[in-house]
């Protein structure tokens, strides 16, 4: 939110707001990220971002799925024999 | 500071807890508001979460943060995974929470709301999360091993080999005995039989979606589904209404038999990404939200929970099962207080996701309280029906008739007054036809649901609404549960046939899939349909065979769990284990055995087969069979049950014997002989 004075504000001052908003708006958005990747778990879907990271942290250099064979996979494995569930 | 909000914090919970119990305990004589059930029940899980797992965790288990789980240790971003705590959370409460909780529970409310409640409470806190806790450590310790395996290496092969025998056998009585559960809520109910036909388009659409349109866009597909759902929900009325589509969903029970054994076989060989995944995320979600909103239902109506503490029927006359209180009561609720299933889930995917080996008190101590909740909450809406209602819906045709009229003279006549105009005006609230003899728990459940839920919100218009939603509720995932435990079953018949020939054994060959898909549905086929047309059969009988079965794998399970403490040489905890196996070995081989020898032909399958089979060969027809040829199957069928019961017996007697061997071996050693991952062991 921006404050409407009528003298002009201090430029510095203004660059902080501006800053602070989308600071909010970015800690918001991740947020949201986490949120929905936190669904996909719940479901039992692996995240495809921190596979990537994964794979550049500990296999750089080593050929990734793309997301559409990553889901696909994930899928199958997750319930390719059945996996019991509960009564 | 946190010393002090303990100090306070759980003196607060113990005297809520108290003053619960109190009103519970002091209120004879006058109804007593559900939510004094609830909050009893929620302080004892506090309590025993934060005192009891502890105690575990840190003395008798001694987890240690610094050993590196299989998820850290094999991660490879897909299948072995650290996840937060609350995520995983989640989705073991959503693996392991499924319509068992919601069926025993309201079962047994025949013999009063106190009976279950103190059972559920004192089996979840002493056996069935100390399982869940001690079968996900223990995988947790062997790179996320399943029970099978862990049973092999710590017991040896021939355990392993006899447990997965049994594992088998229950899958195909619960596979039955839920499709049962469908069938009895979905008879000649159009609105009911829409709304989960619908599901299976609206699955297929979402997989297609998923998969082909907007590859991984799950939320997407997700909101489409739910939106889908909702407006089945909302036009299944109209549909049922219709004259020329309302007569199309209105099946009996022997057509919707063949109908769910026909989807059973179709939806397990189609590909996992077409029906089974999407209705799985459905049924996720759904199930979430609908426990929440339950329990906030339940504090802001505040329902009287008319049903008496106790009913007569402790003394074993019940009409919903037969049988006192002592052992069958231990045996109905098996989900919610102890569930030896539970012990495959915790085997499965979780310990794979524990990030910590902390983690693994909440997710597994905790993940089992929440579905002891669950069972709470059914027990709950079923005891806030009128009594009357309850025997109207859960007394089998044999016992009420099929008027209502009749139905509300015998019910009356037991000692709890309903009306015929009360039993029809139920039906109609609920946009049903008839609401006599629906056992199996969930349509009980779902008019509790509705009641508790319209006076929360849309009052008694949306009743009838919520009743469907509650029914599509639980279907939906028993339907997820059918088709995944189809292919379960599957691999396991294909595993077995592949030792006698090795081609059958092959998963990747099409016929040989056939031959084990056709196997697995048509042994859990010929149970439900039986079950549907024996007039002796049905829930009465097949539950109680699942509690046999399924306590019995719990006890295989605390079994284990008490070797792995001995071989740990952590034999001065074994206590933890050992009581409630005893206390499971006492209650199932009792049960069990009265199932299969007792005089009581109402209680006892040799007894029952053996009446009418002598009967048959005297030319003689009993009631309520109609002719000789279903009086040699009523007999046939109970000489069949008493085996199952016989195979779940010996079973559990012979690991019994294995276990006691391998423990005493263990005790004379000085050094731990426990199979696990060595704690330095690194990164593969």
């Amino acid at each position: 939110m921006r404050l409407k004075t009528r003298e002009a504000p201090p430029a510095a001052r203004a660059v902080d707001a501006n800053d602070l908003q989308a600071e909010a708006t970015a800690g918001f958005r991740e947020r949201l990220v986490e949120l929905r990747r936190a669904c996909r778990q719940l479901i039992g879907i692996p995240d495809y971002e921190s596979y990537l990271t994964h794979m550049a942290e500990r296999h750089p250099g080593e050929p990734v799925l793309s997301r559409r064979e990553f889901c696909a996979r994930a899928i199958d494995r997750k319930y390719g024999k059945g996996g019991p569930r509960c009564c | 500071m946190n010393k002090l909000i303990s100090i306070v914090f759980w003196p607060l919970v113990a005297i809520v807890g108290a003053f619960a119990f109190a009103a519970l305990a002091l209120g004879r004589g006058e109804t007593v508001s559900a939510v004094w059930l609830v909050t009893a029940a929620l302080s004892v899980y506090f309590i025993a979460y934060r005192f009891y797992s502890k105690y575990i965790a840190e003395r008798v288990l001694q987890l240690d943060d610094s050993r590196t789980t299989p998820a850290v240790r094999h991660n490879d971003g897909m299948d072995y995974v650290p996840t937060n705590k609350w995520v995983l959370y989640g989705h073991h409460f959503a693996a392991i929470a499924g319509a068992g909780p919601l069926v025993g529970p309201v079962l047994a409310a025949q013999m009063g709301y106190l009976p279950g409640t103190l059972w559920i409470l004192a089996g979840v806190v002493l056996a069935g999360a100390v399982q869940d806790f001690i079968v996900l450590f223990a995988s947790m310790r062997r790179d996320g091993k399943s029970l099978g395996e862990m049973i092999k290496i710590e017991l040896g092969p021939v355990p392993g080999s006899l447990a997965l025998v049994g594992v088998l056998a229950i899958m195909i009585i619960i596979l039955a005995v839920l499709s049962l559960v469908v069938v009895k809520a979905l008879t000649s109910s159009p609105w009911g039989l829409f709304t989960i036909a619908a599901t299976i388009p609206i699955a297929l659409l979402m997989g297609i979606y998923m998969r082909l349109i907007r590859p991984g866009r799950v939320g997407e597909a997700s909101a489409i589904g739910v939106v889908l759902l909702l407006a089945s929900l909302y036009f299944g009325r109209a549909v049922a209404a219709d004259p020329s589509w309302g007569p199309l969903f209105t099946l009996t029970g022997t057509q919707l038999a063949w109908a769910l054994i026909l989807y059973g076989a179709i939806a397990a060989s189609l590909p996992v990404w077409l029906m089974l995944a999407p209705r799985d995320y459905l049924s996720t979600f759904l199930k979430i939200g609908t426990v929440v909103a339950l329990a906030v239902g339940i504090y802001v109506v505040a329902p009287p929970l008319v049903m008496p503490q106790t009913t007569r029927f402790i003394d074993g006359s019940g009409p919903v099962f037969s049988g006192s209180l002592f052992p069958f009561l231990f045996i109905t609720i098996a989900c919610g207080s102890v569930s030896g299933f539970h012990s495959l889930i915790s085997s499965g995917t979780t310990p794979k996701m524990i990030e910590r080996e902390s983690h693994a008190r909440f997710i597994g101590f905790g993940g089992m309280l929440a579905e002891s909740f669950v069972a709470i909450m059914a027990l709950t809406a079923a005891c806030v029906l009128d009594p009357g209602i309850y025997f109207a819906m859960n007394a089998p045709a044999a016992a009420i008739g099929t008027t209502a009229a009749n139905a509300a003279q015998v019910i009356s006549n037991w000692g709890f007054t309903i009306t015929p105009d009360m039993i029809e005006q139920t039906a109609k609230d609920i946009g049903e036809t008839t609401i006599l003899s629906r056992a199996g728990g969930a349509p009980t459940l779902a008019v509790g649901m509705a009641q508790i839920l319209a006076q929360a919100i849309g009052g008694k218009t949306m009743e009838a609404f919520w009743y469907h939603f509650a029914i599509l509720f639980e279907a939906l995932f028993i339907l997820t549960a059918v088709d995944a435990g189809t292919r379960v079953g599957r691999f396991m018949i294909q595993d077995m046939l592949g030792h006698v020939y090795k081609p059958l054994g092959n998963t990747e060959f099409l016929p040989a899939n056939v031959v084990g898909t056709v196997l697995c549905v048509g042994l859990w086929g010929y149970f439900l349909y039986q079950g549907v047309v024996d007039p002796l059969g049905g829930i009465n009988t097949l539950w109680q065979l699942f509690g046999v079965g399924n306590q019995m794998l719990a006890g295989i399970a605390l079994l284990l769990c008490t070797s792995v403490l001995v071989k740990m040489k952590r034999e001065r905890y074994v206590w933890v284990t050992l009581v409630p196996t005893a206390w499971l070995l006492v209650t199932t081989l009792t049960a069990g055995i009265e199932k299969i020898f007792h005089s009581n032909p109402s209680i006892g399958f040799l007894a029952l087969a053996n009446k009418f089979s002598a009967a048959a060969a005297e030319g003689k027809v009993l009631a309520p069979a109609k002719s000789i040829a279903e009086m040699q199957r009523v007999a046939f069928n109970n000489y069949l049950d008493a085996g199952v019961c016989a195979v779940f017996v010996v079973l559990v007697l012979a690991m019994c014997l294995y276990a006691a061997k391998i423990s005493l071996q263990a005790l004379r050693q000085a050094e731990p002989t426990a199979h696990e991952i060595p704690p330095m062991a690194q990164p593969a």
